[in-house]
């Protein structure tokens, strides 16, 4: 069946009919059937392989490539809704809905939230638009400023001066019981909707 | 009887008939201090390897105890800090010694024919270390670790269409947590050192397969079709072996920079850890390492428009081009002098980065964000002034003008320095400008009352050298009318414009 | 040999740093990490920290910082602590912000009042707040004030004085009246203007805590109510 065959050395030529030469050496090689049968054993093997491998390659990659998978985002309260006066912007920390039990500090999670009037919220994420750094916000100027680039943000979050392409990323929110909710979850992006 | 223990086993592995050849394989006679630089660079490798392998057994990778571990690593345990210290500087020395490796190979055309092969694998080494040197300052979770990700992320999130879910595979999760550690020291630990390793193997199996390259010669051109055979005749006749003829100065040069490495680590201890990865302590200032700086220097002097574009493109076409680099030109002149295009090239490489590093370093578009409440307004500012002027001396500081524009040299130099504004603007330009803000200043209007306004201006009014006029409108035939300063000397004023 | 007397010196000198660091023990090299030492509330070091960070932009000493300056104990003559820590907790006028919690600021109660007793321990002295004078504005009379203002003042302060006008209503906007109590009775030496009971031009005998008030209130009557009133 296979030409491609091979001549082993101490190899004893098959008996019987069906021998032909070696295409390698022009040595009386061996049977087509056992060449044949090497040739059927190979490729089993190798489909086997294949076939474990594929079914094991589904919790390696199910793994590696699960993070690329957008998680729900979760309600989470910011604490009573009277912490924040109307015609101030005040800083906020929550624990991020979606974490694991690895994450330490860095489930912790900060926002700046700005009363308008009473019962009407801004909640901005405190990473910049432009590289994600912390903003910090200063009354006096009402302004964000970010410390990395100098990214400069309104008090109603639009974009005052700097590099950022946008104005700050807000939280979805809404009054529950008296409390402060806002929508959270994945670290706030330009590529994100929210 | 220990020859022939050495026999016996040479028997069984072959060792001595391996390692022989690379002893005494000849290289060229004048191939002298300029060559050491690889060495150095294996050198350095190798002791990130040893000192990595002893904190890995002291490290905790987990995002809630990493932070700790390393304080507990720099205080109680014994040598600790001078592990890391020497894990931390010898990093930054094997960046730096591949720099100038590279930098000498590129210089002397060491990549022609038949070398292409040592620089491409040596391109790949040199992106594996900085990929090391990331994912290392990823190891130190501290506030420039947390914020460098977010860099990172935000970066990755910029991609068009699959932005968030490379942000997602890069941090191992939808937020910077745990598994964005557990992800990053698998990678710095196992996979990077590995395909180092790997990468290393080859490069030095290229570099016995093709013979070390000799000295550049202005006139001595490579040929390819007759290079082998006559690089082979010269070697046979005038190389010397390479143990102990080169060795030696290998040895020398790697004994001299390990002992310049202890003294470093010794004097100047470990880097960091920096403040602890809370990301609500956002008093944070990010900061990456030296071999990042001039990336953060270049991103941050970008024009806003143009940004994505650059950030995504810029790291594919650096790798393209640097592998490129033995195929565009891989026969002919070698010496420097006859490649005048290539030294150039390698010199402006050599300052862009050197300028970045140093723009990095001073990051002169940062707001200082204390400057407003730390930095006192200076007392020439302030003497002979009138009370509304203070008071307008207090807005500046109150409105955080300080975190952007300097007085006397302190403060931001995000916007320019602010002490002779008033010869540059009059009164109404500094208002309307305050007001309205442009591209790179906020807009003040909504912010600051009339009283504050009025007060500002007419303190900025006052910043003017002493015998200088204030700025007029163009073609105005007298200057526009200022408060007095008490004791103020009239500036006689020249009559319309020079 | 003389690569042997080469390995040999090169033998010496290990040996000579293995003695050296055996001795002077790997602890006590220059970058060993020291635990990070947080100054503790109260303690003057913190004072200092939290005042460099915080206030000295505005507040410092001689000529420099366009507030009062607190590095020197003029001011803390003036002034009680109550009325420094309430300042700090609840700003003043339009030009001191808000440091405490009612604002969103860094600073508790506690740490308010810590920080007023840290600097005056540091700068004040020995000063207590004055025994002739009260730290905080006492009501007086306006009409009063005017006249007390043209003989004794005026000449300096005054709309045409050589020293800036303090009747300037945009002026009058920006400081509140415990700006003008404190900046009358501690002056500031530096800038040429004289405490409350020192010697000035238009009165060398100084005021009297009577006419200190007077002045305020008169000061305080010229404020605009509206911006409109500004408007020359």
């Amino acid at each position: 069946m296979s030409e491609r065959s091979e001549h082993r050395a101490g190899e004893s030529p098959a008996s019987g009919g069906g021998t032909k030469p070696c295409v390698n050496c022009g040595c009386a090689g061996k049977s087509a059937k056992q060449d044949a049968r090497r040739g059927f054993m190979f490729r089993f093997g190798a489909a086997l392989l294949g076939v474990g491998g594929a079914i094991a390659a589904v919790p390696i990659l199910g793994t590696l490539l699960a993070p690329a998978r957008r998680q729900a985002s979760g309600w989470v309260s910011l604490g009573s809704a009277d912490a924040f006066p109307p015609g101030q912007t005040r800083f906020a920390t929550f624990l991020n809905p979606i974490r694991q039990p690895t994450d330490g500090d860095s489930a912790k999670t900060a926002c700046w939230v700005r009363c308008i009037s009473p019962g009407k919220y801004q909640v901005f994420a405190v990473n910049c638009a432009h590289l994600g750094c912390p903003v910090r916000w200063f009354a006096q100027s009402r302004l964000f400023l970010c410390p990395c680039h100098g990214g400069a943000y309104y008090e109603d979050g639009s974009r005052a001066a700097g590099p950022p392409p946008r104005g700050l990323f807000e939280y979805p929110w809404k009054i529950d019981g008296g409390n402060l909710l806002i929508e959270a979850g994945h670290l706030p992006g330009l590529e994100q909707t929210t | 009887m220990i020859g022939a223990a050495v026999d016996w086993v040479e028997a069984r592995t072959g060792a001595m008939a391996f390692i022989a050849p690379l002893l005494t394989h000849h290289v060229p006679r004048n191939a002298k201090w300029w060559y050491v630089f690889g060495s150095a660079t294996l050198m350095f490798f190798t002791i990130q390897i040893v000192t990595g392998v002893c904190l890995a057994m002291l490290y905790a990778p987990s995002a809630a105890e990493a932070w700790e571990s390393l304080r507990y690593i720099d205080e109680q345990v014994p040598f600790g800090w001078m592990l890391r210290a020497l894990h931390g500087w010898s990093s930054n020395a094997m960046v730096v010694m591949m720099a100038i490796h590279m930098l000498q190979v590129f210089l002397h055309a060491s990549y022609k024919f038949p070398r292409e092969l040592n620089w491409v694998t040596g391109v790949f080494l040199l992106f594996t270390v900085l990929a090391l040197a990331f994912t290392g300052q990823v190891m130190r979770w501290d506030q420039d670790a947390y914020w460098g990700l977010g860099i990172g992320a935000s970066i990755a999130d910029r991609i068009p269409l699959i932005g968030n879910q490379v942000r997602g595979l890069l941090l191992g999760g939808p937020i910077i947590g745990g598994e964005t550690l557990s992800r990053f020291f698998a990678l710095h630990v196992f996979v990077l050192p590995g395909a180092a390793i790997g990468l290393v193997g080859l490069h030095l199996a290229l570099i016995m397969k093709n013979g070390i390259s000799e000295m550049p010669k202005p006139g001595a051109t490579v040929e390819p079709a007759t290079y082998r055979e006559e690089y082979e005749k010269r070697m046979a006749k005038d190389g010397v072996p390479f143990y102990p003829d080169a060795a030696q100065r290998d040895m020398v040069f790697c004994g001299a920079c390990l002992v310049l490495l202890v003294v470093l680590a010794a004097v100047y201890g470990p880097f960091g850890p920096g403040g602890q990865p809370d990301p609500t302590l956002i008093d944070a200032n990010p900061r990456p390492d030296y071999p990042f700086l001039w990336i953060f220097g270049a991103v941050s002097l970008l024009p806003p428009a143009s940004e994505t574009a650059v950030m995504l493109v810029a790291p594919l076409v650096g790798v393209l081009v640097l592998v490129a680099v033995p195929f565009l030109a891989n026969a002919g002149e070698r010496a420097p002098s006859r490649r005048p295009g290539m030294v150039l090239i390698a010199s402006l490489a050599v300052m862009a980065i050197a300028a970045l590093t140093w723009e990095g370093k001073t990051s002169p578009w940062s707001p200082v964000m204390n400057a407003w409440s730390a930095l006192p307004t200076p007392g020439h500012f302030l003497t002979g002034r009138t009370p509304l002027q203070v008071q307008g001396a207090n807005v500046f500081q109150f409105a955080q003008c300080r975190n952007c524009h300097a007085l006397d040299g302190l403060g931001g130099e995000r916007g320019p320095a602010l002490d002779a504004i008033a010869t540059r603007m009059t009164p109404d330009q500094l208002m309307r400008q305050i007001q309205q803000g442009d591209g790179n200043m906020p807009a003040f209007g909504r912010n600051l009352d009339s009283a504050q306004m009025t007060a500002l201006v007419s303190f900025l009014t006052t910043l003017k050298p002493e015998f200088e006029a204030p700025a007029r409108i163009p073609g105005a035939q007298l200057p526009l009318p200022v408060r007095r300063m008490p004791g103020e000397v009239a500036t006689p004023v020249a009559a319309g414009p020079q | 040999m003389s690569a042997h007397r080469a390995v040999a010196t090169l033998g010496a000198l290990v040996a000579c740093g293995g003695v050296v660091v055996s001795t002077t023990g790997c602890d006590r090299l220059p970058g060993r990490p020291t635990a990070a030492q947080v100054a503790a509330e109260g303690t003057a070091e913190w004072t200092i920290q939290v005042f460099n960070t915080s206030c000295r932009g505005c507040h410092a000493q001689g000529t420099e910082g366009a507030a009062v300056p607190l590095m020197e104990s003029d001011y803390w003559r003036a002034a009680t602590d109550e009325q420094v820590a309430r300042a700090v907790l609840e700003g003043q006028g339009m030009l001191m912000p808000a440091f405490g919690p009612s604002a969103g600021g860094p600073f508790t109660a506690s740490q308010a009042s810590a920080l007023t007793r840290g600097m005056r321990a540091i700068w004040g002295g020995a000063t207590r707040q004055s025994s002739e004078i009260s730290g905080t504005v006492v009501a007086g009379n306006a009409s009063n004030g005017k006249s007390v203002f043209d003989a004794a003042c005026a000449g300096c302060h005054g709309a045409a004085g050589s020293a800036g006008s303090v009747t300037d209503p945009m002026y009058l906007r920006l400081v509140s009246d415990q700006g003008l109590w404190t900046a009358v009775v501690a002056g500031r030496a530096a800038l040429g203007s004289p405490a409350w009971n020192e010697p000035m031009p238009g009165r060398p005998s100084g005021l009297t805590a009577t006419e200190v008030a007077d002045v305020v209130a008169y000061l305080s009557s010229q404020r605009p109510r509206s911006m409109s009133e500004t408007q020359p």
